[in-house]
């Protein structure tokens, strides 16, 4: 009964699980075939369970984000996001204005925050329990996030 | 309530939003169907059993006795004289408890 009724939801959050699954993979499709591939694997077999201390979603989300660090950390081309400090940042918008040129530049973590923000209508708090952090963490890589966002949308408004 | 600053932002991602919308979203693998009963342990237990009642051995035994049974003995006379003897008598009157010589014997 529970397993048809994860089922049902799980098909309900695919779209969006995939799109999640793609920002959290640089935008990259094919990985986040892979990702996505994975993790249900993992729910099918046991490997992450839900147990209904949070929404579906937010475990789901949880799941995705935790599996491609983990492909991405074994291919080697990153030895952990989560550690990388967000002064390896530089100030400049990226020369390629795209929307999605423009949230890979920002730091990892505040590119996640904002897109489950704005992206996929979530609460702070939610952000904080898929990630594993503190509220007030969570805060601040929010507002950073969205001011340094802001600052690049505006100018490559006006180099346009 | 969300300022300007919020306002654009989501202005921005709804348009990321929007151009997502081109990109084809694989299909939701559907997991294969297992019915709630496993029908081969059934199957397998009636198909045994099917085998086990060819393979047995017909140990029918015919219940019918014989009508009449012929005896044969070989016997000496008065003088000494070996003689055969052959004599039809009915499958009862020739029927002998297996323990009779318990009997005769002790």
């Amino acid at each position: 009964m529970k397993k048809h009724w994860l089922e049902t939801i799980l098909k309900e959050l695919h779209s969006e699980a995939y799109h999640w699954s793609r920002q959290c993979c640089s935008f990259d499709d094919d990985r986040a075939k892979d990702v996505l591939q994975l993790v249900y694997l993992k729910i099918l077999e046991g490997k992450a369970v839900y147990k209904e201390k949070s929404q579906v979603k937010t475990w789901l989300f949880s799941v995705i984000r935790f599996t491609a660090y983990e492909e991405i950390k074994k291919e080697g081309k990153n030895s952990s996001l989560d550690q990388l400090p967000d002064m390896a940042y530089e100030d400049d918008p990226p020369e390629n204005d795209s929307h999605e040129a423009l949230l890979q530049a920002l730091p990892d973590r505040q590119k996640e925050v904002l897109l489950m923000v704005f992206y996929h209508d979530m609460t702070l708090e939610q952000c904080a329990e898929v990630m594993n952090l503190h509220i007030g963490t969570i805060r601040t890589h929010y507002d950073r996030g969205k001011k340094k966002l802001k600052e690049w949308i505006e100018k490559t408004r006006i180099e346009k | 309530m969300r300022n300007e600053t919020d306002k654009e932002l989501q202005s921005f991602f709804d348009q990321l939003k929007e151009n997502d919308r081109e990109i084809q979203i694989p299909a939701f693998p559907e997991p294969a169907k297992q019915s709630s009963i496993n029908w081969w342990i059934p199957i397998g237990i009636a198909a045994s059993l099917t085998l086990g009642f060819f393979l047995l051995p017909q140990n029918k035994k015919d219940l019918n006795p014989p009508a009449e049974v012929i005896i044969i003995t070989l016997e000496k006379d008065e003088n000494n004289n070996q003689q055969i003897l052959i004599e039809e008598k009915t499958y009862l009157e020739t029927w002998e408890s297996p323990t009779s010589s318990l009997l005769t014997e002790y």
